[in-house]
């Protein structure tokens, strides 16, 4: 689907911890279908974003809209709901059950019983979703093995894959590729955003690696000290100068005229 | 052949059904063997909480006491149908249930072990020290109970099979529930309960309910247990009782059913056995229960795997 309508807006958001501002008035718009991410140095207050647009803290002040509606405050599992996954930075699934039993209760999440008294005895068919998520990323033969027995990046993808298996029309991904060797940066990179296209989801990614961002979005802001310093095209935030000063500290050797991809 | 009804489950009720036919097994061994098994389905509805949900109950005798205090209640009064204690029973349970794990599921961590505690000492302090329903010495000599018309449970015999039609229905119970869509995602919160949340599940409904479901298979057990003993006292509220389940749970194997069934029936022998020799019986069973804990972390039920495949057994 190509950029519809917006789908989520940020609006002006501030959230303090005590006397520290984490965010200070952030706002953007993601449109539908756009792979939209946020980028910025450690401590810019990128994870403090997610966590206000998933719904695990409330904004001090600002409004966050998900397909027209207010959803700041909302608890996460009511935004889950909504449609909006998250995927998380250090991964987070069920560690001694299988992968297959892991994508399982995340699908059923979407099963017609979910929350009715008949889910007390009814067991859901979800298989074709679980399926399908395994063979997407190549889990298939992992199906049995407890979670906790997979190697760091088939753990990263089950994360993705319990993100997709609630159906979500926004996918959140917190740095879809921390711990990856760079060849499976690359193929992740590749995965992702074959998978969004195909099922005309809205993805919103946290990066802080440039060339994962670079290679994917349609759009990319810039997170400094809880502020936004920039928005637009990868190539407009490859050059622009203010990104170059926040991601090399000021740096005066002036020889890179845009910020270097690392690895 | 069925998420509930399998040739192993069949082999086992069978095997128990017979046993007031053989020909040792005294009245004595009837009743020891009511209390096994009433003792390994208050440990089966318990491993709900703690084996699939991971939620420590420590006031489980407060749903097992209530239960019977109903039924004695009931029975004294000359209200002596078995399906009007079992109903009285229910709402009772209910009841209390509800404002408990409601409060208890509140927040997260030791508050559930600490409320469920806290809320079953109030229960006991209630009957032991108020002369409302006979104090300590509670209420005694009750007259049997009645299946229906002309069919009193006065034998044995149709005590210890009571329980066991009440063991087969809650084990059924038990299975449907944790095979089901609901019984996943009480996994999913004991493995982690924040990205349950994160996939759109509301956890403290799912403990809530949870914790009444096992609330009330433990009263339905308590309203059994007037009706082979002809008593009901505070003592059976006492926390030490809910230490006893918990104990049988641990033992018998967490979150497998069948394992907390096998814990109750072997303590309730234990301890019938040990302390027909020795007053210090307990000393004893704590020496076995260490020596469980500590070289069969996978409790009773782990020993199948010394065993090996059985060619009665499912495949699973």
């Amino acid at each position: 689907m190509a950029a519809g309508g917006v789908i989520l807006e940020v609006d002006g958001i501030s959230k303090s911890f005590g006397a520290l501002a984490a965010l200070h008035r952030v706002g953007f718009a993601v449109s539908q279908g756009q792979v939209f991410s946020v980028i910025g140095p450690n401590g810019a207050g990128k994870s403090t974003l997610f966590n206000v647009v998933s719904g695990l803290y409330a904004p001090t002040s600002g409004r966050v809209s998900f397909a027209g509606r207010d959803i700041a405050g909302l608890p996460p599992e009511r935004i889950s709901r909504l449609g909006i996954a998250k995927t998380f930075q250090l991964t987070n699934v069920f560690p001694t059950i299988s992968v297959g039993e892991n994508i399982r209760v995340a699908a059923q999440s979407r099963a017609p019983d979910a929350g009715r008294l008949r889910s007390l005895w009814r067991v859901p068919d979800v298989e074709a979703r679980v399926t399908e998520l395994l063979d997407a990323f190549g889990l298939v033969a992992k199906r049995d093995e407890p979670a906790a027995n997979l190697a760091h990046g088939e753990q990263r993808y089950l994360e993705i894959c319990l993100a997709l298996a609630t159906e979500p029309r926004l996918l959140l991904l917190d740095e879809p590729t921390a711990g990856m060797t760079p060849g499976e940066t690359k193929d992740a990179t590749a995965l992702i955003r074959k998978i969004a296209l195909q099922r005309g989801l809205t993805v919103l990614l946290i990066e802080h690696d440039m060339s994962v961002v670079m290679g994917i979005s349609d759009r990319v802001a810039v997170l400094h000290f809880g502020e936004k310093i920039a928005e637009g095209t990868p190539e407009a935030i490859r050059n622009d100068p203010q990104v170059i000063e926040a991601y090399l500290g000021g740096a005066e050797d002036g020889g890179t005229g845009s910020v270097t991809c690392s690895g | 052949m069925s998420r509930v009804v399998t040739w192993r489950a069949l082999v086992a009720f069978g095997a128990l059904a017979a046993l007031p036919a053989l020909p040792l097994t005294s009245k004595y061994y009837l009743l020891l063997a009511f209390d096994a098994l009433l003792f390994g389905a208050i440990a089966m509805s318990l491993d709900l909480l703690i084996g699939y949900t991971g939620l420590v109950s420590f006031g489980h005798a407060a749903f097992y006491g209530l239960g019977a205090y109903a039924t004695a209640i009931l029975l004294e009064r000359g209200v002596l149908s078995v399906w009007a204690c079992l109903a009285g029973a229910f709402v009772v349970v209910s009841l209390y249930a509800a404002i408990v794990s409601y409060f208890a599921t509140a927040r997260r961590g030791i508050y559930f072990a600490l409320l469920t505690l806290v809320f079953a000492e109030v229960v006991y302090t209630f009957f032991r020290y108020t002369q409302t329903f006979g104090g300590s010495d509670g209420i005694q000599g009750l007259p049997d109970a009645v299946l229906w018309r002309g069919v009193p449970i006065d034998t044995p015999e149709r005590k210890y099979y009571l329980v066991l039609v009440y063991l087969a229905v809650a084990y059924a119970v038990c299975r449907v529930v944790v095979t089901s869509h609901f019984g996943r995602v009480l996994v999913a919160i004991r493995e982690n309960e924040d990205r349950a949340r994160f996939l759109g599940y509301s956890v403290q409904r799912y403990k809530m309910a949870a914790c009444m479901i096992s609330a009330l298979l433990t009263g339905l057990a308590g309203a059994i247990y007037p009706i082979r003993s002809a008593f009901a006292t505070p003592d059976l509220m006492l926390w030490t009782e809910s230490g006893e389940f918990i104990i049988s749970v641990m033992i018998g194997g967490l979150g497998t059913l069948v394992g907390p069934i096998l814990g109750g029936v072997f303590f309730t022998l234990l301890r019938d056995k040990v302390s027909s020799v020795v007053d210090w019986y307990f000393i004893v069973i704590g020496v076995v229960l260490v020596l469980i804990v500590l070289f069969m972390p996978k409790g009773l039920l782990g020993l199948r795997r010394l065993v090996g495949s059985r060619p009665w057994r499912q495949a699973a």
